[in-house]
């Protein structure tokens, strides 16, 4: 994976990191990637593929048992303390206080980071009013919409300032509006705090529309790291398609003689070409087939999406939903405990 | 280390005075107790009241002038342990919704969050204990109602020890029932424990009834079990030392042995349900 590495110092470094719950089921095999300062990093994978295992081991909540994580300096299995100062954490479920205020909530999240009431004031009154939260601020967390927890949630991981902020899932439940929504937000943090971001989710445009760099994770693996961009490059980049109707001429060896095509599929009087990038290489597509005396008529560019990058690195389609649910219920530990367990 | 604490608790009473419902609640039944049970079952009516009645009951209560007086002693049992025993259910309901987790992913110090718990948790035990005494001597003023009479001249010594009594116990049984609550991740499976424990307990205790007449087997159980030695604390205290085989500080002694090993067994099943897996 040639963009594992991203420039500059990384805040975020795993070198081979796995677990083993119980000796047995092996969750994540052996995980290598790092992080650079103000990234944006999606961790995306079906459910069940190890995601939240990964993400607890480097919020300390898990140990490891094989490998090591660095964040932001600190080694995740003997500096625990340490790290969890640095770090903000969202997770799957709400978990502010239903029973207290949005305000109250955050002045318990910075009393848990040794800050009294006075000294978060200024933190948390600044974070109410970037997740529009402000008028809200003094109601009880229980008659709050499920896009305002959420928000609450991020304004919660935030008050003491962390260095990397943990999303773990964070937009699961929302509708599609409130999505977009929380990824605003999101944005607007990253730009205004200079925090770091490290996210899992099994969305796609989720990656697409958010992340910097993601790394792709199934069956305890990742299977591809790197932007969006390269990524799709990976899997044969952009197919600019050529509808050229009533034209007599075969175009498949004129369109394969332009410089940057990689292949030409004709189907009718539909031609695909692929290629890396299609900026710049529309016009000479045109101009080629003019040169043979054909008007193309409609031309589209179809860029590659990451559920086929998904499909064609493990060679099955992404499912966003009920995939593989079996072990989905492993990967959280303290989630599997608290929920199933005795 | 004192803020972080100071912010556990302040969620903690948060929750609790806005819950008024349950205050009332949890402070009904020993009221009840007081209020109907103890008025209707005084057993002074039926020895009389000739001095050697008087005499014999005193005896059989040990040192109590009557039913009443003896049983709300008693109650500082009861109550102790009907009110500790939603210790562990906060416990629980935390690891459900996850504010456990969120709690241990911050610095917090595991004895902190621990301490939090057990101290407030502890609180609301020693809370309504102080409330029935208080009432029960109350009650002695109230026309129309049997109050509690105490015997003996208490001093600043006999408050003290009848304070760390009530502390004490507070803590032990406090501690009991946060282990079960930091042992299991089910309110279900919590209190199917708790409840078969929780008859015993009383059962096995001086708290409601006078220990003579029990076979001998029960009384040897009767004597160390927790309740019976906060209470007989406490009675010695009110009712007079010549009663007791023992002076109070070995009742004392031997409460704080039992909140000794209930603080370690909470200790233990806390730090074993926070730490990373």
């Amino acid at each position: 994976m040639n963009s594992a590495r991203p420039p500059g110092e990384a805040v975020i470094q795993v070198e081979d990191l796995g677990k083993t719950y119980g000796g047995k089921l092996e969750a994540v095999k052996g995980v290598s990637f790092e992080v650079a300062p103000g990234e944006i990093f999606g961790f995306l994978g079906p459910n069940g593929a190890g995601k939240t295992t990964t993400v607890s081991m480097l919020t300390t909540l898990l140990t490891p048992t094989r490998g090591r994580a660095m964040v932001a300096g600190l080694d995740v299995a003997t500096q625990a303390a340490q790290v969890r100062r640095e770090i903000g954490l969202v997770f799957q479920d709400s978990t502010a206080d239903g029973e207290l205020t949005g305000r109250e909530n955050l002045i318990l999240a910075g009393g848990l980071f040794g800050m009294t009431p006075a000294e978060c004031r200024a933190p948390i009154e600044m974070l109410l009013a970037r997740m529009d939260l402000a008028d809200a601020g003094d109601r009880r967390v229980k008659g709050y919409s499920g896009g305002m927890k959420r928000r609450l949630e991020l304004a919660v991981a935030m008050v003491h300032t962390p260095k990397i902020l943990f999303l773990d899932e964070p937009t699961i439940g929302l509708d599609p509006q409130g999505r977009a929504g929380f990824w605003r937000y999101i944005q607007e943090l990253r730009r205004e705090q200079q925090v770091t971001i490290f996210m899992t989710t099994h969305y796609l445009d989720e990656v697409e529309n958010l992340c910097d760099r993601i790394a792709i994770i199934d069956h305890g693996r990742i299977i591809a790291t790197g932007t969006n961009d390269a990524l799709k490059e990976k899997v044969g980049g952009d197919v600019v398609e050529l509808r050229t109707p009533g034209a007599a001429r075969d175009l498949t060896e004129t369109l394969r003689g332009v410089p940057g095509v990689r292949e030409v599929r004709r189907e009718g009087d539909l031609y695909q070409v692929k290629c890396s990038r299609a900026e710049g290489l529309v016009s000479a597509l045109v101009m080629a087939c003019d040169g043979a005396g054909v008007t193309p008529e409609g031309i589209t560019v179809k860029r590659p999406s990451i559920d086929r990058v998904f499909l064609e690195l493990t060679g099955k389609a992404y499912r966003e939903e009920g995939y593989d649910d079996g072990r989905a219920a492993q990967a959280s530990a303290f989630g599997a405990r608290a929920r199933g367990g005795r | 280390m004192l803020v972080e604490l100071f912010a556990l608790l302040k969620r903690e009473y948060l929750r609790w005075v806005r819950a008024p419902m349950w205050i009332v609640a949890g402070l009904m039944t020993p009221i009840l107790y007081l209020l109907l049970f103890g008025q209707a079952f005084n057993l002074g009516a039926l020895v009389g009241s000739s001095p050697q009645g008087e005499a014999a009951l005193r005896a059989a209560l040990w040192g109590a002038p009557d039913y009443f007086s003896y049983f709300a002693v008693g109650m500082v049992g009861l109550v102790a342990v009907t009110s500790a025993l939603f210790a562990g259910t906060g416990v629980i309901f935390d690891k459900q919704l996850g504010i456990m987790q969120r709690t241990i992913a911050t610095p917090v110090r595991r004895s902190t969050i621990f301490s939090s718990i057990l101290l407030f948790r502890g609180f609301l035990v020693v809370l309504p204990i102080f409330i029935v005494l208080g009432l029960a001597l109350a009650f002695a003023h109230v026309p129309g109602l049997v109050g509690m009479t105490v015997t003996q001249n208490v001093g600043a010594l006999g408050v003290g020890a009848v304070i760390l009594a009530v502390f004490i116990l507070a803590i032990a049984f406090t501690s009991l029932f946060l282990a079960f609550g930091f042992l299991f991740s089910r309110v279900e499976s919590y209190f199917g424990v708790v409840n078969l424990l929780n008859l015993p307990l009383l059962f096995t205790s001086n708290a409601l009834y006078p220990v003579g007449t029990e076979p001998g087997w029960l009384q040897n159980i009767t004597a160390y079990n927790p309740i019976s030695l906060a209470v007989d604390v406490m009675r010695e205290t009110f009712f007079g030392s010549s009663y007791y085989p023992h002076p109070v500080y070995v009742y004392l002694l031997g409460l704080l042995a039992w909140a000794v090993g209930l603080v370690a067994l909470a200790l233990f099943l806390a730090a074993r349900a926070l730490r990373t897996k």
